[in-house]
């Protein structure tokens, strides 16, 4: 298998996690209660972490080193889907977001830990328990809110619609997917989306809240490729702010 | 509203009205005890502080990030508030078991109790052992005659088993993770040296400057 293929599937999972890691990060003190501030900033510190170890292991197959990928890079040679690129909005909408996206990126690593690419399959055990924690947290609170009280559950309810069509975007097919499964690096994208629409559902069906009709859901493509919302250029112009005014400044 | 912090501006004016009728003075979460193993599997469970959540679950949840994110820990438990039945607190080298008196024997379902001893003010309680009993009453009887040492422990707590929201076995791999963290710990940034420089740098130009700062006044 070529290196383009693995570097193309490194790329978007480093990317997902460094900016919803930073997204999510934006919540830090302005959480709906310190406990939960702590929690929420904790993992976002976690996806900035994991973004760097897939980084450093593009930086072993030859590109820039984690702070030149991750600080200097053009919106558009971001690989992230544009569902982690969206601005917060409301506390439900980032719940929904974190729910969503992390029950997708523990089946990822899940299938990854056992990738033919030996480093990969070790970094995905190596994070096993942070995943675990994420959805631990995503799943508690979308049981809870989806089935306290009505507002809780219409709030919970609208972002989840909203979200849907971007999620779907996070299952956007590699041009080298077929390569990816033969060589069993990564087991795709649909095998992915299938497990994650399982997992869905079984958190779904234990509150009072509808997981819409996926067909009937036009998926927002284009991230994979460098197509993103107009919200992802000023994140990134954020949070490379203090990087470019010294590049060179040792930390 | 205009911050410096321009994630404050960005926050969204809310979509849901904001009720009329002012929220209850009460109206808040209530408080859950927290328990943590570290950071070898043996030693005891110790309380560690407290948590606000709406519920168990979410308790748990929450104070697995509050507790045990900086330091090694292999489990955590936590109790509704409530539910922790305590004792009186005594003074210097007095024994709260002293104070605590015999009760005949009580009928009824005997249940599983946690006991926890305070043996320092100023320390947090740790588990001391599970005792059979009717009761929060009866179990801290038992507890005298089970674990009273002798030393001084100044207060302890009771807690039914069954009201505790454990690790599950299959959830201990929470604290497997990712273990290159330095840059959560200030000692991972050598700002000492770099302000040690800094300083120095600002004394080598002002030694060159000509004059002293007396003598600008």
């Amino acid at each position: 298998m070529n290196d383009i293929a693995l570097k193309e599937l490194l790329y978007k999972i480093a990317d997902d996690q460094l900016i919803l890691g930073h997204r999510n990060s934006e919540w830090t003190g302005m959480g709906p209660l310190l406990e939960e501030d702590i929690a929420f900033s904790s993992m976002a510190q976690d996806k900035v972490g994991q973004s760097l170890a897939i980084y450093t292991l593009l930086h072993s197959l030859g590109d820039g080193d984690p702070d030149t990928l991750a600080f200097t890079r053009g919106g558009n040679q971001f690989q992230n889907c544009v569902l982690v690129e969206l601005p917060n909005g409301e506390y439900d909408f980032s719940l929904v977001r974190h729910f969503l996206f992390d029950t997708a990126e523990a089946i990822r690593f899940d299938l990854l830990s056992n990738s033919s690419y030996e480093p990969l399959a070790q970094l995905a055990k190596k994070i096993r328990g942070e995943l675990r924690y994420h959805t631990l947290h995503a799943n508690t609170w979308i049981r809870q809110l989806g089935s306290s009280t009505e507002e809780s559950i219409a709030r919970i309810q609208a972002s989840l619609n909203f979200s849907l069509p971007f999620a779907m975007g996070i299952f956007e097919v590699s041009p080298h997917e077929n390569e990816l499964i033969e060589s069993g690096v990564f087991a795709g994208e649909k095998e992915l989306k299938q497990r994650w629409l399982a997992k869905v559902e079984e958190i779904i069906h234990q509150t009072d809240l509808r997981l819409p009709d996926l067909n009937a859901v036009e998926p927002v493509l284009g991230g994979r490729v460098g197509k993103h919302s107009e919200h992802l250029q000023p994140l990134l112009e954020e949070m490379s702010e203090v990087f470019r005014i010294d590049p060179t400044a040792e930390w | 509203m205009n911050s410096l912090d321009p994630r404050v501006n960005r926050l969204p004016s809310t979509r849901y009205p904001v009720p009329n009728e002012p929220t209850a003075p009460l109206d808040q979460f209530g408080t859950f005890e927290v328990f943590v193993v570290q950071p070898k599997e043996e030693k005891p469970f110790q309380h560690e502080g407290i948590v606000h959540a709406p519920n168990l679950e979410m308790a748990y949840v929450l104070a697995k990030e509050a507790f045990t994110r900086r330091f090694v820990c292999v489990s955590l438990y936590v109790v509704d508030t409530t539910n922790v039945a305590v004792s009186p607190m005594t003074e210097g080298d007095v024994s709260i078991y002293q104070q605590i008196e015999d009760r005949p024997g009580q009928a009824g379902e005997k249940l599983s109790y946690e006991i926890y001893h305070l043996t320092k003010r100023g320390k947090q309680h740790v588990h001391a052992g599970t005792v059979q009993a009717v009761n929060g009453p009866d179990a801290m009887v038992k507890a005298k005659h089970q674990f009273n040492s002798g030393k001084g422990i100044c207060s302890v707590w009771v807690i039914r088993t069954k009201d505790i929201r454990f690790t599950l076995p299959d959830e201990k791999d929470l604290w497997n993770t990712l273990p290159e963290k330095k840059f959560r710990d200030a000692s991972a940034y050598k700002g000492g040296d770099k302000l040690s420089m800094f300083l120095q740098s600002k004394q080598n130009t002002s030694d060159h400057s000509g004059h002293s700062d007396n003598a600008d006044q």
